[in-house]
């Protein structure tokens, strides 16, 4: 293959001097799978594999709801796709168990200037074994018709959702079933986060501390309120957002490019979640490479594409609302499109990944134990500060502290 | 008399319609789910409790592409597949099990109890090592063995129960006129179990058309995966269509019902099979 073609491949400044040889790799990521983004995704691979005659990027298909689970298991098979593009827990476990390609030679941080907030928490154990694809924090989304005043208190919070909620629509809406285990994580983790809580100092769990306590306490009374759709799905609930059955709900950035796609003409807006105080979580989604793959180079090729400057202002388009590895600026048709915008950017800086600090690799096991518990508190088998300690307990002896 | 006879007749049909009912049902709202716009699935004023046939072409646009044909291709060709090795092995196992004394043989039958008191989720990892050493990933006949790993013991219980049923006199009868074990099995029992086989058949078949872990584990290329992880794939991160899923899902679950009124007749006779001995 003649220089020429190869030099349509990403070039020089991001360290990586491997030539990529002729291959076909695969790349997963849920985000292809929805109906909102995924085809804006497979756009920006399409144009890479027209970019060049070397690399070819296909999509690896691996439903979004069993995605961490089957891509762990095939890659500690010694297998799996060649890309991933991971959540926080699933990419703590695959780091720290040498599933992933340390990247620490093949990524200069500073000439590519990476935003460094999210960017910190893609190293485990003083190695590097990604890039933000796609940085998303949580704020609070409401429908300006059925709300036209976004409750600034925890208190206005409550009193909104329950002023809303009448005949088919709901105040509010969470998730809150065991199926969507990581979903609920994801839910409770702002509560916790916007209580003064956290899962842990950073080298003690603190499940059972009194903030995480109030925060599920707060996050179980608008449970109790009866405020919510209860059993439904976040794919129902979210369609119901859409169509102006929810006035509510804590959700990411990425979520808008979905809500515009499901209802086009949905009156909506983001605020700053309404809790104490001023954290809330942040859906970080490193792009990684297999250390099984056997085209690495290929697949850093890529990475290193989607890296350009112009790759990352088109990613952005595609994901929404979300943020990307390096700083970009809002188009003035998506700032139009979507005024919001600067709220959900300004909240990179109280944005927390939703990992337990300290027990990145545990994560998903601690998430498996606290969900089970909270849940098991929700259903009035027990109360939420028993619920925790539980947890605790378990979740100790599952890390052995 | 007659007035009585008729009010039992009456009852009796009104019972068999609602029972008919209930069964149906769940395939009928998917229909109409499928065929509904988000605000009619959303809206608790207006109820769509008949089709709205102007959407139909969800129907066409799930199709459209061509990959959802190619789901079912695969579904049924591993569902054929595991049948046919899930009974083609679960008849001489069940016959051992039943008619000969061999070291080992309750050892053998909790063995067998054994591997369904274990999820798949347990089974996988090794499995998936145990396939990639054997080169059996990314293929459907991996994912057949796989399946008829899980189907087998319970063909082969339900065929021993069966061939239990089956009077020894028989064989030996048989045995007198000169037939070895493999005639015996073969002239003599298998026409007598038919029922039980058929009942087995359509439990090997539902358990590989539905099984999904194996499926998205073992299978990379979406051309080669089955219908109920292409299911799965409609559901998105942040966004689900609900009707092309429940659209799909009825185009999955049509062929299941198809191969189950081919053999229910069979079923019925089968499920009482080896209950009664002599």
């Amino acid at each position: 293959m003649g220089a020429g073609t190869l030099a349509g491949c990403s070039s020089e400044p991001q360290g990586s001097s491997a030539t990529p040889q002729q291959a076909t790799i695969t790349f997963a990521a849920s985000t292809l799978g929805d109906p909102g983004r995924g085809p804006g995704l497979q756009k920006l691979i399409d144009e890479y594999n027209s970019s060049q005659h070397v690399v070819t990027v296909q999509p690896a298909s691996v439903p979004y709801p069993t995605f961490g689970q089957t891509v762990l298991t095939q890659m500690g098979g010694g297998e799996g796709p060649d890309l991933v593009r991971f959540d926080m827990p699933e990419f703590s476990t695959a780091a720290s168990s040498g599933l992933l390609e340390p990247l620490d030679d093949k990524i200069d941080a500073q000439k590519l200037k990476l935003i460094p907030g999210p960017d910190k928490y893609l190293t485990v154990d003083e190695h590097r074994y990604g890039v933000i694809f796609e940085n998303s924090n949580y704020g609070m989304f409401y429908n300006k018709d059925l709300i036209p005043q976004a409750p600034k208190t925890f208190e206005e919070f409550v009193q909104t959702a329950k002023n809303t909620t009448k005949g088919d629509v709901y105040g509010l809406a969470f998730r809150q079933t065991q199926a969507e285990e990581a979903g609920v994580w994801q839910d409770i983790f702002n509560y916790v986060l916007g209580f003064g809580g956290d899962w842990s100092d950073g080298g003690k769990l603190t499940i059972d501390s009194p903030k995480v306590i109030e925060g599920l306490k707060a996050y179980q009374q608008l449970y109790d309120a009866n405020v919510i759709p209860k059993g439904a799905d976040a794919a129902t609930f979210r369609k119901m957002f859409a169509n102006g059955k929810v006035g509510m709900e804590l959700n990411n950035g990425g979520y808008v490019t979905a809500t515009k796609s499901a209802n086009a003409n949905l009156n909506f807006s983001v605020a700053r979640i309404p809790f104490p105080e001023k954290k809330q979580g942040a859906l970080l989604a490193p792009i990684t490479i297999n250390a099984n793959s056997k085209h690495k180079d290929a697949a850093l090729d890529f990475i290193n594409w989607l890296l350009k400057p112009d790759q990352q202002v088109k990613l952005q388009e595609v994901l929404g609302a979300s943020s990307v590895a390096t700083p970009t600026e809002r188009s003035a048709e998506s700032l139009q499109k979507f005024p919001f915008l600067p709220v959900l950017d300004e909240l990179t800086e109280s944005g927390v990944p939703q990992i337990v600090k300290g027990f990145g690799p545990q994560t998903a096991d601690i998430r498996h134990i606290v969900v089970s518990q909270v849940l098991a508190a929700l259903q009035g088998q027990q109360d939420m500060a028993t619920a925790m300690e539980k947890a605790q307990k378990q979740a100790e002896e599952l890390v052995g502290r | 008399m007659m007035h009585r006879i008729r009010l039992g007749v009456a009852g009796r049909t009104i019972a068999v319609l609602v029972v008919l009912g209930l069964a149906i049902f769940p395939v009928y709202w998917m229909f109409v789910t499928a065929l509904s716009s988000d605000e009619e699935l959303f809206s608790s004023s207006s109820v769509n409790i008949l089709p709205n046939f102007s959407r139909f072409g969800v129907f066409a646009a799930a199709l459209a592409d061509g990959q959802v044909v190619t789901w079912l291709l695969n579904s049924l060709i591993v569902a054929a597949g595991t049948t046919v090795l899930s009974i083609g092995l679960g008849i001489p196992l069940g016959y051992a099990l039943s008619r000969f004394t061999f070291r080992g043989k309750a050892a053998v039958g909790l063995a067998l109890l054994f591997t369904q008191m274990l999820p798949e989720a347990l089974l996988v990892v090794p499995l998936f090592a145990m396939f990639r050493r054997f080169d059996l990933l990314n293929s459907l006949h991996g994912l057949i063995l796989a399946d008829t790993a899980f189907a087998l013991p319970v063909v082969s219980l339900i065929l021993k129960g069966a061939i239990d049923g089956v009077p020894r006199d028989l064989d030996e009868a048989a045995r007198v006129d000169g037939s070895r074990p493999p005639t015996v099995l073969a002239r003599i029992i298998l026409p007598l179990i038919a029922p039980a086989i058929a009942a087995a058949a359509v439990i090997a078949f539902f358990s590989a058309w539905n099984e999904y872990v194996f499926a998205v584990t073992f299978v990379f290329d979406k051309p080669l995966q089955p219908a109920s992880v292409g299911v799965a794939g409609f559901i998105g991160e942040q966004d689900t269509s609900i009707q092309s899923i429940m659209a799909v899902g009825l185009l999955f679950t049509l062929p299941a019902v198809a191969f189950y009124l081919f053999a229910q007749r069979y079923v019925v006779s089968g499920m009482t099979a080896g209950a009664v001995k002599g």
